[in-house]
């Protein structure tokens, strides 16, 4: 008599990788179990497929429903589901697709994934209250030199992320059906900046400018107003940056409007005051 | 113990309680299956239904699901029916997930949780489907095992949903009833009965659904579930029933429930509909129908308490809900 573990671990192959051991430990009654096995595996595949779908709606709409099925089948076989928590299934599945030969030639395709994904923990990510008008007004009260000081924490929803296709546009375009978009977007435009955030309308998908995004990136990750402003006005961060309009007060007034803090600390004067030991981002803990 | 929702019996209103809404119990009524394309429309509408339930699993994580789910809960009782804590695997329970579900329990304070007979979850690969357990010693152990273990996380009991089943292995030596019978009695959980689950795996596999019924602790039933089901035809004039809730409720389900309520009593009673989800008011037809069964149920009980005399005679009523149901083999 097989044990519990064997035979589950002996279904695993079976729905997986069609392996027809498991069919000797079952009642047959009349229909072969492979038929009665074949519910299961189909069920299986149908749900899985649909989670990856259901995370990666544009790239499913780009591809065409055919080759999305096949190649969500081939991630499926190459990385099932862990847990029965499917809203959060599908993290490799744009690396996947990045070295999926079949897309070889749509090669912003992972890009669009990655911005999908990026969508999807933002759809999921934990409920959390913006800073309000109460708070944002003590933090309008604070004296300059504090102001500088202070360090954000971001809501739990708020993305960043850098793609080398323009996946904003044509994620938008594919998904309002927006043939005549789709067409005026050239896929080698050359990188993007992008800020994905849940707020109280709903998702939102911000194409920034580099130094805005660094900026912005600097502040999630808990680093003071002085320190993000150090860095992005400094050439180590990634050579000479663009020269271009770069506003920071208005750009944080955008996101408090937007609600993509959810609280603020001021650190310790002396230390903030200090932007050099902080410049190191090896040596800071963050958050 | 379990503890029974209080019967909201003979007040003949359908209205939601209002105050306090939160943590309500579920009532012995027809609820719904509350899926992701009505959001909207109960939200606007706040039709008159008894309670809610839906998937735990959609609703972890805190987007537009969970918001609509936390603001429902203040109007409707709502029950959390989880599909994935897989506690038929032999592996350690997913502590994740438990703790996901614990958290969304804490969260919503639900009437009710419940669960299934079942596994899916083996070596890390979550299988995606209900799956089968062999109903054997080992199994029964496995299984009480995980759900003293979740009812300890959740600091309450759960109900655990007796399974539809396409396959059976050969080495079971507990008759399914058995098995859900001891699993209520070994943890003190209670038992969903799920009729059309009952009425599917009775055709599948040839068992007597009496028989199942008979065999299930009154006490321990804490709720009912009503859907539709395919038919598959293969080849040798054999049928599989599928368990795709895409359909309304068979006559021959329906008249199984008349059964079961006659034997049980009134319960909180779920209509689902998870393959091609129709219009809401197709829902609530179909929970009208499950309602009109269970007021037929209470007047059979109150007539029977009222009438010592006739208390052997089975109501009219019961009659009408038709012959007990014939295996379509």
């Amino acid at each position: 008599m097989p044990s519990l573990a064997d035979l589950q671990r002996g279904m695993r192959r079976s729905l997986l990788l069609g392996d027809a051991a498991i069919a000797a430990l079952i009642v047959e009654d009349g229909i072969a179990p492979a038929v009665r096995l074949g519910i299961h595996r189909s069920t299986f595949g149908a749900v899985a497929t649909r989670a990856l779908r259901l995370n990666h709606p544009a790239v499913a709409k780009l591809v065409g429903d055919d080759f999305f099925e096949g190649a969500a089948r081939a991630y499926v076989a190459k990385r099932p589901p862990a847990s029965a928590w499917l809203d959060g299934y599908g993290a490799g599945f744009a690396g996947f697709l990045a070295s999926f030969a079949p897309a070889a030639n749509l090669d912003y395709l992972a890009d669009v994934a990655r911005l999908e994904w990026s969508v999807s923990r933002a759809l999921h990510a934990p409920a959390a209250c913006a800073l309000d008008a109460h708070a944002l007004a003590s933090l309008a009260a604070l004296d300059p030199a504090r102001q500088s000081a202070v360090r954000f924490t971001a809501h739990p929803s708020l993305r960043l992320l850098r793609t080398r296709a323009p996946a904003d546009a044509i994620w938008r375009a594919t998904l309002a059906s927006d043939d005549q978009a789709l067409a005026a977007i050239d896929p080698h435009a050359g990188p993007r900046w992008l800020l994905v955030a849940r707020g109280a309308p709903g998702i939102e998908v911000v194409a920034l400018s580099e130094r805005a995004w660094r900026f912005t990136c600097d502040l999630a990750a808990g680093r003071s107003l002085q320190q993000a402003l150090a860095r992005v006005g400094d050439d180590r961060t990634g050579g000479a940056l663009p020269i271009e309009r770069f506003d920071p007060a208005a750009l944080l007034g955008a996101h408090l409007a937007a609600g993509r803090f959810t609280a603020f600390r001021v650190t310790d004067a002396l230390r903030a005051a200090d932007p050099l030991r902080a410049t190191d981002p090896s040596q800071e803990i963050l958050r | 113990m379990l503890e029974h929702p209080t019967p909201l019996r003979g007040t003949g209103s359908r209205t939601p309680p209002r105050l306090p809404g939160i943590g309500s119990p579920i009532p012995d009524d027809a609820g719904i299956g509350l899926r992701f394309q009505h959001h909207r429309e109960v939200l606007d509408t706040r039709p008159r239904v008894p309670w809610f339930e839906v998937h735990s699993e959609n609703y972890m994580g805190g987007g537009a699901a969970f918001a609509c789910l936390d603001a429902l809960r203040h109007d409707y009782p709502v029950s959390l029916h989880g599909v994935g804590l897989s506690l038929g695997s032999a592996d350690a329970l997913d502590r994740a997930h438990v703790a996901r579900v614990r958290d969304l329990v804490a969260q919503i304070e639900p009437g009710l949780v419940s669960e299934h007979l079942a596994w899916s979850i083996v070596d890390d690969t979550y299988l995606a489907d209900l799956l089968p357990l062999p109903l054997t010693e080992e199994a029964l152990d496995v299984v009480c095992g995980h759900v003293d273990e979740v009812q300890a996380a959740l600091q309450r009991s759960i109900l655990i949903e007796n399974p539809s089943s396409y396959l059976r292995f050969a080495h079971s030596t507990i008759p399914e009833w058995e098995f859900m019978a001891a699993v209520a009695s070994r943890t003190g959980c209670g038992i969903l009965c799920d009729v059309n689950n009952l009425y599917v795996s009775a055709c599948n596999h040839g068992f007597d659904a009496d028989r199942y019924l008979a065999a299930l602790p009154k006490a321990a039933i804490g709720e009912f579930h009503l859907a539709g089901h395919a038919t598959r035809e293969l080849p040798g004039d054999r049928t599989l029933r599928i368990d795709d809730h895409g359909s309304r409720v068979c006559e021959a389900v329906w008249a199984l429930y008349g059964q079961a309520l006659e034997r049980f009593g009134p319960r909180p009673t779920l209509i689902e509909w998870d393959t091609g989800v129709p219009a809401l008011e197709v829902l609530l037809d179909e929970a009208a129908t499950a309602q009109q069964a269970i007021d037929r149920a209470i007047e059979g009980l109150r007539d029977r308490a009222d009438r010592p005399q006739f208390a052997t005679q089975r109501p009219p009523h019961a009659r009408a809900a038709g012959p007990a149901h014939a295996f379509a083999r």
